[in-house]
C-alpha cells in the first residue's frame, strides 16, 4: 500500500467504526436497527455496547503490549502473556473458586494471582539490578509451566469447581457484569497505552538492539523496567476481566508492522485501532454464529486471524 | 593540543572479570587513532569503557574534563557516537528511519524531528553515499551498504567523537578501503576525532596516525605506526614470525605474514 | 468310637439347620419385607457419586468396599475406604481391595474402565441422559448385586413422586408454565440445555428450560438471548455464599428480567440434587416444583 502513514491510520480508524456499528447492530437476537433504540430493547442495546466497549479496550491493550514486549526483547513470539500473567490469573481464578470465594470477586483474585506471577518472573529474571532479555523470556515460560501444572493438579483433585475457574481463564470472554470494571480497566488500559506511546522513540531504538539504543542515549534499564510494569499491569487487568485471548497480542502487531512499518510512533496508534477492530469483529461473530451459544471467543480469533495473515505475509513476501 | 577524552589508571571488565589493568592515554581532539592488539587483549572492551557502555571497576574516564559517568546520557550521546562491529537489524526500518535514529540524543521525546534534522540526516547520506538507498528496508541491504548506513547513522548524532569496533572485518577489500577513506576523509574536512578498533595491522598503519597496541588487558605500545608495527613488537604479542617493510606509496610500515608451513610439514613426518 | 461321631455329627447339623432358619425368618419379621431370593455377599466399587448413592439406594450399605473421595452421600459413604478421585481412580487401590464388581460412569471414566477390565474386573458403566434410562440402569445395578427386589421399589418410590408432581403440573396449561434459566455458571454464561437431567426436572416440574432449543447438555449461552427471553425464573446450579439476589442484581444488563425484577432468583437447592442422576433427583425434582409454584 503507498499510502502515508496517516491516511493508512484514518482508514484503519474508518474501518474500526464500521466494525463498531456492525457489532451494534449484528448480535444473538435479531432486532431490526429502527427498533434497537427504542425503550424496550435498550438493555440489550447496552449489552452489546458493553462489550464493544471492552473489545476495544481488549484490543488496544492486549496489542500494544504484544509490540512493546516484541520491540523490547526483540523477539517476534513475544506476546502479552508471556511473563507470566495469564497462567497467574488462571491459578488465581482456580483457587479462588475451590476456597468457594464468591464469583463477584473473581476478578481480583485473578488480577492478585497474575501480579505475584509477574513479580515472580521478575524476580527469576533479574542479575545485578538488570534484566537480561534471555532470562526474562525464560524465566516467564518456565513459571507458566509450573503455574499450569498446578492448575491441572488442582482441578484433578478438585473437579467440578476448579473446572469452572480454568473454563473461565482458558476461554476468554467480553461479556461483564459490572460497568465499574469497565471502568477500572478502561483507566489501566487507556493511561498505560498513553505511557508507550510516549515511549515510542525509546522503542525505536531498543528495537535496533540495546546497545545501540544507548549509544543514542536511551537509558536502556529503565525503559525496559517501566515498559515491563506497564505492559504487566495492563495484560493483568485485562486477563482478569475476559481471561485469556489468544492471537491478538502476538499476530496483530506484526500484522500492522507489515501495514505502517516498524516505527511505532505510527505502529502503536495503528495496533490500537487495528487490535480493536479486529476483537469487536470477532466478538460479533461469536455472538452471531449459533445463538443462542456463544462461541468462546480464542476460538474465533484464532480462526478469522490466521487466514488474514497468511495473506498479508504472503503479499509482503510478493512485493520482496 | 586538546585533550577530547583522557583515560587514567582504568581497570575495567564484565562481572568480576578484570579484562583491561592500569590503561592510561589521552585522545587528541581531530586525531585518527587506531587501537589493535590480539584477540582478547581487550579492544571492544575498552571502546565500551571509553563510550559508557560499560563502567570502570577502577580508574576513570574523562571526556571534556568531566568523568563521563558523570555526564548525562543523552548528553554524551550528542558529542559521543558509536559503530558497533555487529550492524543486523531485525525489523524491516527503512534506511531513512534509521539514519533519523541518529538524531535522537538531540531530540526530546514529545519532539519531532524538524527541517534542522532531515537536513543533516540527508547530509549524513551524502557523506556516506547512501543517498540512493533511502527509502529500502535495512534488511533488504548487503553487509557493505549497512555497514555505511549505520556510520551515517552515527554521523547524523554530529558527534565530536567516533568509535568505531572493527568496522571492516565483514567486508571485501574495496569496501574496506572505501569505508576508511570516507573516515579519513570526514576525519580532515569535520576535524572529526575518530577511533576506530581494526584487526587488519595493514589498513592501521595505512590510516591510523597513531596507534595503541593492546596486550593481555595493558597497553603494550602507544605511537606512530612505524614506532609500533616492529617485527619485535608483533611478534611478541601476535607470536608469530613477521616482516615489516614499507609500502612504495605511502611509506608507512607494511606487515607481511611468514606461514609455517615447512615447520608444520616437518613436525608431522 | 467311629459310631458315635456320625450321630453326633448328625444332631449338629439339624441343630445348625434349625437355627439358620429360625435366623433367617426372624430377621425377615424383623424388617417386615420380603428380601431377594438369592443372597450372595459381594465386594462392590463404586467409581461415581451418582452410583454410590444408587448403591446405597439399594441396602448394599455392608457390600460397598470403596468409593471415591467425591463420594458425599448418604453419611455412611463417608467412612468407606477411598479409592481416588472421580477422574483418576487408584487401580492400584482398587485391584487390592479384589472387588467383584465395580460400577462407572461415562466418557471421562472411559480410560480407567477400559483398563480395569484389561485387568479382567467386572465393570458396570452407567451413564444415563434421561430419567427413563436411569431406571434402566438402577434396574441392571439391581441385577448384578442381587437385589432385584430392592430395585424394583426404589424405581417405584421415584415413580410415585414423580407422579404426584406430574398430576399437580397437569392442571397448568402450557403458556401459563414458567419459563426457567439454568444458570451453570456465570463467567462464561453456561446453561444446561435438551441433553441434561435438570431440563427434564423442570420439564417435570411444569416450567420450561429458556435453553431447551439447546441439544446438548451444557453449552455457553449469550447473554442477549437470556435478555430476550426474559424467564420468570433463574435456578443457580453452583454453591455461593452470597444471598442469589444479591449475586445477580448487580448484574449490568440483568435489572430488566422477570426473574431479577421479581426476586425470583434462587440458589438454595443443593445442585446435587439436580445434577447427580440418582435417586436423590425426585427430591431435587420437589424442590424445583416448590420454587416454581410458591403458592
Amino acid at each position: 500500500m503507498n499510502l502515508s502513514p496517516g491516511r493508512k491510520i484514518l482508514f484503519l480508524g474508518i474501518v474500526l467504526i464500521i466494525v463498531i456499528l456492525i457489532g451494534i447492530g449484528q448480535g444473538s437476537v435479531y432486532i431490526p436497527i429502527f427498533k434497537l433504540f427504542s425503550q424496550e430493547n435498550h438493555q440489550i442495546l447496552y449489552v452489546r455496547v458493553t462489550r464493544i466497549m471492552l473489545g476495544i479496550l481488549a484490543g488496544t491493550g492486549l496489542g500494544v503490549c504484544g509490540v512493546t514486549l516484541q520491540a523490547i526483547l526483540r523477539n517476534p513470539l513475544a506476546d502479552p502473556y508471556l511473563l507470566g500473567t495469564s497462567s497467574g490469573a488462571g491459578l488465581g481464578a482456580v483457587v479462588g473458586i475451590i476456597l468457594g470465594i464468591s464469583g463477584a470477586y473473581l476478578p481480583l483474585v485473578a488480577f492478585i494471582g497474575a501480579l505475584l506471577s509477574t513479580i515472580l518472573v521478575y524476580n527469576l529474571a533479574r542479575q545485578d539490578g538488570k534484566i537480561p532479555i534471555q532470562s526474562l523470556i525464560l524465566s516467564g515460560v518456565i513459571v507458566a509451566i509450573a503455574f499450569s501444572g498446578l492448575i491441572i493438579f488442582l482441578v484433578s483433585v478438585f473437579s467440578n469447581e476448579a473446572l469452572h475457574g480454568v473454563m473461565w481463564w482458558l476461554l476468554g470472554n467480553l461479556q461483564i457484569y459490572r460497568l465499574r470494571v469497565l471502568l477500572v480497566v478502561g483507566i489501566v488500559v487507556i493511561l498505560g497505552t498513553i505511557c508507550i506511546f510516549i515511549l515510542s522513540q525509546d522503542l525505536n531504538a531498543m528495537s535496533i538492539g540495546e546497545e545501540n539504543a544507548l549509544h543514542l542515549g536511551i537509558e536502556v534499564e529503565s525503559v525496559k523496567r517501566v515498559s515491563l510494569f506497564i505492559t504487566s499491569l495492563i495484560t493483568g487487568a485485562l486477563v482478569s476481566v475476559t481471561g485469556m485471548i489468544g492471537f491478538v497480542g502476538l499476530i496483530i502487531p506484526h500484522m500492522m508492522r507489515l501495514i505502517v512499518g516498524p516505527n511505532h510512533k505510527i505502529l502503536i496508534p495503528a495496533t490500537c485501532l487495528g487490535a480493536s477492530a479486529f476483537l469487536v469483529l470477532c466478538d460479533t461473530l461469536s455472538r452471531s454464529i449459533f445463538p443462542p451459544i456463544d462461541i468462546p471467543i480464542g476460538v474465533i480469533t484464532s480462526l478469522v486471524g490466521a487466514p488474514i495473515f497468511i495473506i498479508l505475509l504472503k503479499r509482503s513476501q510478493e512485493i520482496k | 593540543m586538546d585533550a577530547l577524552l583522557k583515560v587514567e589508571k582504568l581497570f575495567g571488565g564484565y562481572g568480576r572479570e578484570t579484562v583491561l589493568k592500569d590503561i592510561s592515554f589521552e585522545i587528541i581532539r581531530g586525531e585518527f587513532l587506531g587501537i589493535i592488539g590480539p584477540n582478547g587483549s581487550g579492544k571492544s572492551t575498552l571502546l565500551r569503557l571509553m563510550s559508557r557502555v560499560l563502567y570502570p571497576q577502577k580508574g576513570m574516564v574523562l571526556f571534556e574534563g568531566k568523568d563521563i559517568t558523570k555526564i548525562g546520557l543523552k548528553k554524551l550521546c550528542q558529542k559521543i557516537a558509536f559503530v558497533p562491529q555487529d550492524t543486523l537489524i531485525s525489523f524491516s526500518f527503512t534506511v531513512w528511519e534509521i539514519v533519523l535514529m541518529g538524531r535522537i540524543p538531540h531530540l526530546k521525546r514529545f519532539q519531532f524531528e524538524t527541517k534542522k534534522d532531515f537536513l543533516i540526516a540527508q547530509n549524513s547520506l551524502r557523506l556516506t553515499d547512501t543517498v540512493g538507498l533511502r527509502e529500502k528496508s535495512i534488511d533488504q541491504l548487503s553487509a557493505g551498504e549497512r555497514q555505511r548506513v549505520v556510520i551515517s547513522k552515527a554521523l547524523a548524532q554530529e558527534p565530536n567523537l567516533l568509535f568505531l569496533d572493527e568496522p571492516t572485518s565483514h567486508l571485501d577489500i574495496g569496501h574496506q578501503i572505501r569505508i576508511l577513506d570516507l573516515l579519513k576523509g570526514i576525519n580532515r574536512e569535520k576535524g572529526l576525532t575518530v577511533v576506530v578498533v581494526l584487526h587488519d595491522l595493514n589498513l592501521a598503519s595505512e590510516y591510523c596516525e597513531r596507534l595503541i597496541l593492546l596486550n593481555n588487558g595493558r597497553i603494550f605500545r602507544d605511537g606512530k605506526p612505524d614506532e609500533v608495527l616492529t617485527y619485535r613488537n608483533i611478534e611478541e604479542v601476535y607470536k608469530t614470525t613477521v616482516l615489516v617493510n614499507t609500502n612504495p606509496k605511502s611509506l608507512k610500515p607494511h606487515v607481511m605474514l611468514i606461514s609455517n608451513i615447512e615447520q608444520c610439514v616437518q613436525n608431522y613426518s | 468310637m467311629p459310631g458315635a461321631l456320625p450321630f453326633r455329627r448328625e444332631r449338629k447339623m439339624k441343630k445348625l439347620v434349625l437355627v439358620a432358619t429360625l435366623a433367617s425368618v426372624l430377621t425377615c419379621f424383623s424388617q417386615g419385607e420380603l428380601l431377594s431370593t438369592q443372597f450372595k455377599r459381594q465386594r462392590i466399587i463404586s467409581l461415581a457419586p451418582s452410583t454410590t448413592e444408587i448403591l446405597f439406594g439399594l441396602s448394599l450399605d455392608d457390600e460397598i468396599v470403596g468409593i471415591t473421595i467425591f463420594c458425599n452421600y448418604p453419611p455412611e459413604a463417608l467412612k468407606k475406604e477411598k479409592i481416588g478421585t472421580f477422574s483418576q481412580p487408584n487401580i492400584e487401590k482398587i485391584l487390592s481391595l479384589k472387588p467383584d464388581v465395580i460400577f462407572a460412569t461415562g466418557l471421562e471414566q472411559a480410560p480407567a474402565v477400559e483398563r480395569l477390565r484389561q485387568l479382567k474386573l467386572e465393570v458396570y458403566v452407567s451413564d444415563p441422559s434421561n430419567i427413563e434410562e436411569l431406571f434402566n440402569s438402577i434396574k441392571e445395578i439391581g441385577k448384578l448385586t442381587y437385589r432385584e427386589i430392592e430395585a424394583e421399589r426404589l424405581i417405584a418410590l421415584m415413580k410415585t413422586e414423580i407422579e404426584k408432581i406430574r398430576a399437580q403440573v397437569k392442571l397448568t396449561p402450557p403458556n401459563k408454565r414458567p419459563k426457567v434459566f439454568i444458570e451453570i455458571w456465570h463467567d462464561p454464561l453456561m446453561t444446561a440445555g435438551r441433553g441434561s437431567f435438570i431440563n427434564e426436572l423442570i420439564t417435570l416440574a411444569g416450567g420450561i428450560n429458556i435453553a431447551q432449543d439447546i441439544s446438548t447438555a451444557y453449552s455457553y449461552f449469550n447473554l442477549e438471548q437470556l435478555i430476550d427471553r426474559n424467564p420468570d425464573l433463574i435456578l443457580l446450579a453452583y454453591r455461593d455464599n452470597k444471598e442469589a439476589q444479591d449475586i445477580v442484581k448487580n448484574r449490568f444488563g440483568w435489572e430488566g428480567i422477570k426473574a431479577v425484577k421479581n426476586d425470583r432468583v434462587y440458589n438454595d437447592i443443593n445442585p446435587d440434587l439436580f445434577l447427580r442422576p440418582g435417586p436423590r433427583l425426585v427430591e431435587g425434582l420437589k424442590e424445583i416444583h416448590k420454587r416454581l409454584h410458591p403458592e
